[in-house]
């Protein structure tokens, strides 16, 4: 009954994605806006299918319908409720139903923000992308990602439950939706920007239509990667958050990516430059998410976290050559006639330093890339094996972060355009006094750590303290227009100030927790203590307890003279050879304490192995998460008088031709919605 | 400039096409890892040399005085959970009736304490040997862990796994070889 419906969804999908391809194609090529119009409803379509398919899996797992192969597999009738819920993203064939799903809410939010434009060609055609990726993706379910094949022969009584990690830790519930969103997000920039170039209306009209879309995804993605890494953090138990493992690169490459692009992006809308690079930034960014998938999902890279390995290779990566030949084929045809008109008048201004900022991005994506790939592409030259570790990762990267943190500074002062020395010295006072402040008091309190800490601390200090000031200054502004206080935090640059206070507190937690950790692992009995880093751990007792799922030896710790902590080695069902270790973590404004059972007993009375790992600051790790959630919300708000109303995007042969407005450093007036004053808004002028 | 048209951005399409071309080629010829057994340019070669002493007992070893036995080399690190679920069957492996089977391990990436604990509680009372600059990875071509080489008594790489191996598997390897030999 479930497979049997499930299925059916699936096959209907699929159908009606293609329905909608075919028509929506039909009405371009005729020119009839009819069949355009009727395109859009095959989204109702899709969207219905995937929740009917996503519901029968649910249903099917719920109640242990075993009868379908991955619920027999991944399900389990011990598996608490939460993790049977969560198992639909546990393995491959339920994560890629998961994936069409938020497919399927994103097309059809996409249809009906512009239902009243169902007829422009511009639309016509992103909605026309967005149904052919849906179409891959409901085939791919009907190929080797079925989810709802079924147990062949007897069907058994009982699974085995998800993967033990996976049903460890209520995060796991929140991550991959999280993750996914961002990732399946960017199909929206990238078919209005794939649409752009098909109809060559390549000035900011996709770019306006899409800006919103793209900080969606990006801040989904964020969250994402953080509770990804706040995950590994409180469950796999080696006390470390990010380890530049291909999973995690596969997520962190297309946020490289649309991050660049977010910024670039400004410049384009302020001075019409760097078309043919957004549009470049927008395809690779969705190329990623896709070659991301493909490295993780089809086992080329050996992960230690690829817990959803298949034979769905072949598939995904047909489709990214699909994808990089259609962007690179469209940029080839159409890049040389949407050349920008303008330049860059200095190298001292915003859009000097926002072309820093992309190609520190760049940069920063090509060396992660390269890290991820670079076995991979050693071996086909000469077929030696060779592994890239993070000391790799950590040494290209680090100067990198610096400069991006001295950017993230240097850059909200800087004006369009040229900036005078006596402005940036202006600007830049309190930030730099606040670095140099923080340097000093570093310095005399004698912290250890190289001079790559104290940088990051630094630099940190003087970023964290331009965007204080830029939001100062427009809060302070917006009271004194009667607008109220929070106006001074809504609208994409007080938004993005807000960002940018998130991403310093990620990177000066980062930096402190790698210079100043202690890590010992000591065997110990009942009674016993142990001291480490100003903490003292107890040894109380060891114990057995059962649970439905798993059977789990505790170590009763006490810390510091106080609160009982209990982490644990589990055996699970699933995996009756292998124990898993929880940790349990004492988290604190100040520093973490994690506690591990490193080794149990092997025999009774023998000493059990206490691992105890401290850490300055992670908690701000996670808190700096939140902080780039809410500046991102923020910044999707509307800020002050920034209501674009529908700019008709000009033809490329009149871009070429240098048409209207398209002097070099004037304002376009595509761009400019008529009754709205353009004065440059420069935060702090 | 605005007189003879520039072609940077198809010049640069059709460069970045190319490497993208190659870059998928390259990804397209890959072997997966789910197919176990991997090439190797050592099959068929003698195995490279192994000597220390173990993490475990500090008893010396050389992987020298093994030869007579299928011996399975196997990299492993305690943070990594594959390792974790295959050592039960690497302990089959090793116990199997008639002792002609000896599995040695090689820590990847990881230190003596946490591998002397991963020991205790995954099970493994072979040789273990701590390999603190990965010279013996990088002679056998380890990318990650778990990765394992079977031996054959002669000292010679009869096969290559990438991830777990299973003991059946292993079984049926030295089955064939014994046959022929």
């Amino acid at each position: 009954m479930n497979a049997l419906l499930g299925q059916n969804a699936v096959l209907l999908g699929l159908l009606a994605a293609i329905a909608g391809v075919v028509t929506i194609g039909f009405g371009l090529r005729r020119g009839q806006d009819n069949l355009l119009r009727a395109g859009r409803t095959y989204a109702w379509l899709i969207l219905a299918s995937a929740v009917v398919a996503v519901a029968a899996m649910e249903r099917a797992l719920v109640t242990h319908d075993f009868s379908l192969s991955y619920v027999a597999q991944n399900g389990g009738r011990q598996v608490p409720l939460m993790f049977t819920v969560s198992t639909l993203w546990g393995a491959l064939a339920g994560s890629i139903l998961l994936w069409t799903l938020v497919l399927t809410l994103y097309t059809i939010a996409v249809v009906v923000k512009f239902r009243r434009r169902a007829a422009d060609p511009l639309v016509a055609w992103a909605t026309l992308v967005m149904f052919a990726v849906n179409v891959f993706f409901f085939a791919l379910m009907l190929g080797p990602a079925n989810p709802f094949t079924k147990v062949a022969g007897v069907v058994p009584l009982n699974g085995p439950g998800p993967n033990p990690l996976l049903q460890d830790h209520p995060l796991m519930v929140v991550h991959p939706p999280m993750l996914y969103a961002g990732y399946v997000g960017f199909t929206v920039p990238f078919a209005f920007a794939v649409a752009a170039l098909v109809t060559g209306r390549v000035g900011e009209g996709w770019l306006i239509e899409t800006r919103r879309w793209t900080l969606l995804a990006w801040g989904f993605l964020s969250i994402g990667i953080v509770l990804g890494a706040w995950w590994s953090y409180e469950v796999l138990g080696w006390g470390g958050f990010w380890s530049w493992d291909p999973v995690e690169n596969a997520s962190f490459l297309p946020w490289l990516c649309g991050t660049a692009f977010i910024h670039s992006v400004m410049v384009q809308e302020r001075r019409g430059m760097l078309r043919v690079w957004n549009l470049s930034l927008v395809l690779a960014t969705f190329s990623l998410t896709i070659l991301g998938t493909f490295l993780t999902r089809s086992g080329v890279i050996d992960s230690v976290h690829a817990f959803t390995q298949s034979a769905i290779g072949p598939w995904i990566l047909s489709f990214f050559f699909v994808v990089v030949a259609v962007s690179i084929g469209l940029i080839g045809w159409r890049g040389d006639r949407l050349r920008s008109p303008g330049a860059i008048d200095s190298p001292i201004s915003r859009e000097g330093a926002f072309l820093a900022n992309n190609l520190l991005f760049a940069g920063f994506a090509f060396v992660v890339l390269l890290g991820t790939v670079f076995p991979l592409l050693v071996e086909a030259i000469n077929g030696n094996k060779l592994t890239i570790g993070g000391p790799y990762f950590n040494q290209m990267t680090e100067p990198l972060v610096l400069c991006l943190l001295f950017l993230m500074a240097v850059a909200p002062a800087l004006p369009w355009r040229k900036a005078s020395p006596e402005l940036l010295r202006r600007r830049l006072l309190v930030p730099a006094w606040a670095a140099g402040i923080t340097l000093v008091v570093s310095v005399a309190l004698g912290l250890r750590g190289g001079l790559d800490t104290l940088a990051a601390f630094t630099l940190g200090a003087f970023a964290a303290a331009a965007a204080v000031r830029q939001l100062v200054l427009a809060t302070r502004r917006s009271l004194a227009d009667g607008a109220g206080p929070w106006r001074g935090i809504v609208g994409r640059a007080n938004g993005g100030m807000i960002v940018h206070l998130g991403i310093v507190v990620i990177a000066v937690a980062f930096a402190a927790s790698q210079a100043y950790g202690h890590r010992t692992e000591t065997p110990m009995t009942p009674g016993h203590s142990v001291r480490v880093a100003g903490h003292t751990v107890t040894f109380l007792r060891l114990e057995t307890v059962r649970h439905p799922n798993r059977t789990s030896l505790v170590a009763d710790l006490q810390l510091d003279g106080g609160r009982v902590f209990r982490p644990q080695i589990s055996n699970y069902m699933a995996d009756p050879g292998g124990g898993i270790g929880t940790p349990s973590v004492k988290s604190s404004l100040v520093d973490d304490v994690y506690l591990t059972i490193a080794a149990a007993p092997q025999n009774p009375g023998d000493p059990t192995v206490i691992g105890v790992t401290v850490q300055p600051l992670i908690i701000w790790l996670w808190a700096g998460g939140a902080l780039v959630a809410v500046g991102t919300l923020l910044a999707m708000l509307p800020g002050r008088r920034r209501r674009p109303v529908l700019p008709a995007s000009a033809p490329a042969h009149e871009v070429a031709a240098g048409g209207p407005g398209a002097g070099r450093g004037r304002i376009r007036p595509e761009r400019v919605p008529a009754g709205t004053s353009v004065a440059i808004e420069v935060p702090g002028t | 400039m605005r007189g003879r048209r520039r072609r940077t951005a198809l010049y640069s399409a059709a460069a970045i096409g190319l490497v993208a071309a190659a870059f998928i080629g390259v990804l397209a010829t890959r072997p997966s890892a789910a197919d176990q057994q991997a090439r190797s340019p050592l099959l068929g070669q003698p195995a490279p040399a192994i000597v220390g002493s173990s993490i475990t007992d500090g008893a010396p070893f050389n992987l020298a005085a093994l030869r007579g036995r299928y011996v399975l080399v196997n990299f492993f690190a305690s943070w990594c959970i594959p390792c974790q679920q295959e050592q039960p069957q690497l302990v089959r492996f090793a116990n199997e009736p008639g002792g002609h089977n000896a599995v040695v391990a090689v820590l990847f990436s990881d230190t003596p304490g946490p591998a002397r604990a991963f020991l205790r509680s995954n099970g493994g009372n072979w040789p273990a040997l701590a390999d603190p600059d990965g010279v013996v990875a990088l002679d056998y071509g380890v990318r990650g862990p778990p990765e394992s080489y079977l031996l054959n008594p002669d000292g010679v790489v009869l096969a290559k796994f990438i991830g777990e191996v299973t003991a059946d598997r292993l079984d049926q390897l030295v089955a064939l070889a014994s046959r022929g030999a």
